[in-house]
């Protein structure tokens, strides 16, 4: 209304100033362009007011129309009901807002300390890792040698072994050949006795003729008859004698077929022990061989692998970060709710009644505004803000 | 277990056939066979194609057979020996002592 009254005021000056100066300056001709500016400017006027007029008689008798009080009704009822679903929604989020809030902070409490002791036993069995390789790259080189030394030795010990069992083999030929040499020489010693045995046979017979002769001789032999028997118990003595050596010989044959057959035994070892251990030593120095390889290949795979799972560990670390990006989301969020219930407590207020209505609605076009503007502040501040988790490096925890 | 003993050329080369097992029951034979023999500087042949099984009295024999080739100049060759008497002479190292014609 003011603004129309105050339109109407200046139409009207400035139209009573244009007359006015015209008349003053005294013009001898009056343009007929002023003049129909002037007339042009006061029909406005006058229409402007009248349509004015007309709209104030049309507020001020809505009552007389049922259907637009209805209307009006309905509005309200809308109103309530949309403010009333409002604050539902708006509890309803707000409250799970905050329990996703704490869910995520406690998780990611739990995740962050586990994975925290999760480093730690990585740690820890990285640097045991790197302690047994370098352990077995120490050791390695002294167990090398050392097999090698014992390879070696057993290498001699067993070539040292086969030489004495050789040497004993031969010795024993040896010795085998000088005992049949011998046995040679008994035989020729059987016949040496044989030669006596028959000295010691003609003897008795001589001696026994010799006993005859003494006997046909009578009492002038008879003293050769003493020696004839003496020269017999002689002889038999010596063929006793002879038995006895004969025997002792025999004897001392068994007792050297019995050190043929010992040196038998010793001449003759089986080889084919020797052969297996020579075979199991070459066997040993092969597996040993390759259980170091395959050692040593199997703790390099592992101390490859532990780091891997350390450089995980830190990336999963750093993906916790999304608490704070989830935090900022839920707290912005909490913001826009705010500023939801705000709009929404404006709805409460409104009256709607046809006087107040206009001016209402004007006002909540403002506050519109001013919290559609402080959003918009908001908003462009946070995406300003970290987007992306892989951007940090830097260890949250 | 037979020992054959094959004079060449006029006896003046020697080839010992040892068939079956080599071990101390062959000794007499096997000194038989070369104890008598003449030559000199020339070749004496063990040939061990046919023979099976080998102790160390066959060693020693082996031993014996070359002290004699030395006293009387002559080399001693082994011949054709199968795997296991060829590994039994490489364990007692007769690769050093003597030719080995596998």
């Amino acid at each position: 209304m003011r603004t129309f009254k105050i339109t109407v005021l200046v139409g009207l000056t400035i139209s009573s100033l244009l007359l006015v100066n015209m008349l003053l300056i005294n013009l001898s001709v009056v343009s007929s362009n002023y003049l129909s500016i002037f007339l042009v400017l006061c029909l406005l006027c006058v229409f402007s007011w009248q349509l004015k007029l007309r709209k104030n008689f049309a507020k001020v008798a809505p009552a007389k129309n049922d259907a637009s009080n209805d209307d009006i009704h309905q509005i309200e009822l809308s109103f309530q009901k949309i403010n009333l679903l409002l604050s539902k929604q708006v509890s309803i989020v707000d409250n799970e807002v905050s329990r996703a809030n704490t869910l995520v902070g406690s998780a990611v409490g739990d995740i962050s300390n586990s994975f925290k002791c999760l480093q730690e036993l990585c740690q820890l069995q990285q640097s045991l890792i790197s302690q047994i390789v370098q352990n077995i790259t120490s050791a390695e080189n002294n167990e090398s040698s050392m097999i090698d030394s014992f390879v070696q030795h057993t290498n001699d010990t067993l070539q040292e072994f086969v030489d004495v069992i050789i040497t004993t083999s031969k010795k024993s030929l040896e010795t085998l050949s000088y005992t049949d040499e011998m046995i040679a020489q008994f035989d020729s010693i059987f016949s040496l006795l044989g030669q006596v045995e028959n000295l010691a046979s003609q003897t008795n017979l001589l001696a026994l003729n010799a006993a005859i002769e003494a006997a046909r001789a009578g009492d002038a032999g008879r003293g050769f008859a003493v020696v004839a028997n003496e020269v017999r118990a002689l002889s038999i003595s010596s063929t006793e004698l002879n038995e006895s050596i004969r025997n002792k010989i025999s004897g001392t044959q068994n007792i050297i077929s019995q050190l043929r057959s010992s040196v038998e035994m010793m001449a003759s070892a089986d080889m084919t022990p020797t052969l297996k251990a020579k075979d199991k030593v070459i066997e040993m120095i092969d597996y040993m061989g390759k259980t170091s390889v395959s050692t040593g290949t199997v703790i390099h795979e592992l101390s490859l692998i532990t780091p891997q799972i350390s450089e995980h560990v830190v990336n999963a670390i750093r993906s916790l970060q999304f608490e704070d990006l989830t935090n900022q989301t839920l707290t912005s969020i909490k913001s826009n709710l705010s500023s939801i219930s705000v709009l929404n407590q404006l709805l409460e207020n409104i009256e709607i009644t046809p006087d107040a209505m206009s001016e209402q609605l004007i006002n909540l076009q403002m506050k519109c505004h001013e919290i559609m503007t402080s959003t918009t502040k908001k908003d462009e501040s946070r995406s300003v803000c970290q987007m992306s988790m892989a951007e940090g490096e830097v260890e949250l925890f | 277990m037979t020992v054959k003993k094959m004079l060449e050329n006029d006896d003046s080369k020697l080839s010992i056939v040892v068939d079956g097992k080599f071990d101390f029951s062959l000794y007499q034979n096997f000194r038989d066979a070369y104890i008598d023999f003449q030559g000199r500087n020339v070749d004496i042949v063990l040939d061990l194609s046919k023979t099976t099984y080998m102790d160390s009295s066959a060693l020693g024999m082996i031993l014996l057979l070359k002290e004699y080739g030395d006293k009387n100049s002559n080399r001693i060759v082994i011949k054709s020996p199968n795997e296991t008497v060829n590994k039994i002479l490489e364990i007692a190292q007769f690769h050093r002592l003597l030719t080995i014609e596998i």
